[in-house]
């Protein structure tokens, strides 16, 4: 068994481990593979057996059920504190989690208790020599900033939608070992988790979707938006987090990482911008239509069909063009 | 209570980017700055915790940013806003500065101040981190919430209700002890515009300027070797030509995907 120096901190619900913590866990491979270091991961909770073993036997990894009380829900503080103690008789270079709501508030923590670099939102390594430096988007992935840890320890959230996951078929079992941690929390106190608020519509089933962003203008253009979803037989009205926030629409509309994940058939994004946080939901579309005014906007990296157009005045061309077009149905 | 908000300023998102010849930071030619999007939740609570709280326990709002002398406009904004003091870690050059030494700056400056709760957004536009206020927090020893989505002080002022937004909507529900940094998300307010006689008043007011070597470092982290446009991920073709030319393009081809 080579000694485990890349750690992979994986988050689960009641025992079920999300796509995202997959793609931490495949992304820690890979580094591993690449700079032939061992890889453990490591699963803090409650009732940690079974999502340990399923791990270890579908990813072939070594696998510490990290177990306390105060472990599940997660609490940022209890994470921490029960994580670094199990790293303590280790000896760390990378520690990876995904860039999740429970990834990036845990990684800053753990990060300025083991005096560590935190580098977040990572997509890519570059390796040159005995330097390693990591790649993640900025400017709203306009640019992409490569970046070098300057401690011995670097902890890393890697951005959902980066990778494949980790489930390819391993070749052995990997070993599983739980271990016990008494951390509570001082400082704070997880209540409960409240299910989502934003139910009646299940956009997940929908086979077409007109989706609209904050480049909509302003609520008076919904009508546009409305009459391009009457075009497309069974289409369903989607919406950038940013446009709900306005509260042009109400959050079940919403699309991304903390809305619905959807792949339709079509996705046709009007006035967004293409923040990862929103591709990280619909990127699993078959084809994807963008209209935006700004040729640069990152929405156009994952587009198959690009328009820069005012939206305002190419909708109503294109209504005019699909109803031409109608006798084709 | 006193209340810090963070507000950076960023790059206006809509401008084109161009990146500094020595590929390490943007271009410095003037151009739009603005304040960061997520930072206008921030003030806005900050401004709304006041207005919650009783006359007589006197809220104070103060706004702090890191940045060249360019970050001034924003804070002056911050000022029309409603926070009622402005402070200004200056910067000595318009570089790149890690979330880290951002964050060990602000605290740093907080320390002595007796701040009950630091307010931030839950990301910079920019950068992306989502990772100052989690620093903060831990150098100061603070209790710490992200992406905040609701909050309700109780306990007379010792605690804190809060509810963080995390995957597929769903919301965490925690208690904490103040003091506390929470990093907001957009759609816990809707941030009011300032009227123009806050515009006014904010124009006349005084910045406090920190500069950056008065405050103790804690050591760099990590550091930004280059910027790069990123490789075209694209499979995309830009459509071509008149506008109707664009619609009709599309419409054939959602017609040969049985789209319509
Ligand atoms: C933890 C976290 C979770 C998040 N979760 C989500 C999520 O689940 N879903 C989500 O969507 N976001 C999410 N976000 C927010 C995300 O980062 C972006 O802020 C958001 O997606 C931006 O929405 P937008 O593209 O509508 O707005 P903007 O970024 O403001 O983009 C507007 C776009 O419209 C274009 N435009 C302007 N005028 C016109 C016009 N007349 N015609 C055509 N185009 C025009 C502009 O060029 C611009 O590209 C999250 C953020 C964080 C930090
Ligand atoms: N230079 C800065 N000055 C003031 N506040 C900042 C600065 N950089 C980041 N912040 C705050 O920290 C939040 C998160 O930033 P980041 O971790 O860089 O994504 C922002 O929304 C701001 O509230």
């Amino acid at each position: 068994m080579v000694k485990a120096r890349i750690f992979v901190i994986m988050e689960h619900r009641q025992g079920h481990i999300p796509q995202a913590a997959h793609e931490a866990l495949s992304f820690a491979l890979d580094l591993g593979a690449r700079q032939d270091l061992g890889v453990m991961a490591m699963i803090p909770g409650n009732r940690v057996e079974t999502p340990a073993r399923e791990l270890a036997r579908t990813a072939g990894v070594d696998v510490t059920g990290v177990k306390g009380e105060h472990l599940e829900p997660y609490n940022g503080e209890v994470w921490k504190g029960a994580v670094a103690e199990v790293l303590e008789d280790e000896d760390p270079l990378y520690i990876c989690m995904s860039h999740t709501a429970t990834g990036f508030d845990l990684a800053p923590r753990l990060a300025y208790f083991l005096k560590a670099s935190c580098i977040t939102s990572v997509v890519g390594v570059r390796i040159t020599g005995d330097k390693v430096s990591f790649i993640r988007p900025m400017f709203n992935n306009k640019l992409h900033g490569e970046i070098t840890p300057a401690m011995k320890k670097t902890v890393l959230t890697v951005l959902p939608g980066s990778g494949p996951d980790s489930l390819s078929g391993p070749a052995s079992k990997g070993h599983v070992r739980i271990v016990r941690a008494g951390h509570a929390p001082s400082l704070s106190k997880t209540l409960k988790l409240k299910a989502s608020q934003k139910t009646g519509l299940n956009l997940g089933d929908a086979d077409l979707i007109v989706s609209a962003g904050r480049g909509l203008g302003g609520p008076e253009n919904l009508h546009l938006l409305e009459e391009l979803v009457k075009a497309f037989p069974g289409a369903a009205l989607a919406s950038s987090k940013a446009l709900c926030d306005q509260g042009w629409l109400p959050y079940k509309h919403q699309v991304g990482v903390t809305g619905q994940t959807v792949s339709p058939r079509l996705y046709l994004a009007c006035g967004i911008s293409g923040a990862p946080q929103h591709i990280g939901g619909m990127r699993g579309s078959q084809t994807i239509v963008a209209i935006n005014t700004n040729p640069e906007a990152s929405i156009f990296n994952v587009s198959d069909y690009c328009v820069v157009e005012d939206l305002e005045t190419f909708i109503p061309v294109l209504l005019k063009e699909l109803k031409g077009h109608s006798g084709y149905r | 209570m006193n209340i810090l908000v963070c507000v950076k300023q960023v790059p206006d998102p809509e401008l084109p980017l161009s990146i500094s010849p020595d590929g390490t930071w943007i271009g410095h030619e003037p151009k739009a700055f603005k304040m960061n999007h997520f930072d206008r939740f921030a003030l806005e609570e900050a401004v709304l915790i006041r207005k919650g709280l009783l006359p007589e326990e006197k809220t104070c709002i103060d706004a702090v940013s890191v940045g060249p002398q360019r970050v001034a406009a924003t804070l002056k904004r911050a000022l029309a806003m409603g926070a009622d003091n402005a402070n200004h870690i200056l910067l000595n050059d318009d570089s790149y500065l890690s979330p880290f030494d951002t964050a060990s700056l602000i605290a740093s400056w907080a320390e002595d101040k007796s701040y009950q709760l630091i307010l931030t957004g839950v990301m910079a536009e920019d950068d992306m981190h989502c990772v100052v206020g989690q620093f903060i927090g831990e150098i100061l020893a603070f209790a710490c919430a992200t992406s905040v989505i609701h909050q309700e002080i109780m306990d007379e002022g010792r605690g804190i209700y809060v509810e963080r937004e995390v995957e597929s909507g769903r919301r965490e529900c925690l208690r904490l002890r103040l003091p506390a940094v929470l990093t907001l998300q957009p759609g816990i307010n809707t941030p009011s515009y300032p009227s123009l006689s806050n515009m006014l008043r904010a124009a006349d007011q005084e910045i406090l300027t920190i500069g950056q070597g008065e405050l103790p470092s804690l050591g760099q982290r990590d550091r930004l070797v280059s910027l790069r446009q990123p490789e075209r991920s694209s499979r995309g073709v830009f459509m071509e030509g008149t506008m109707v030319e664009k619609a009709r393009a599309l419409v054939k081809i959602f017609h040969e995907k049985s789209l319509i």
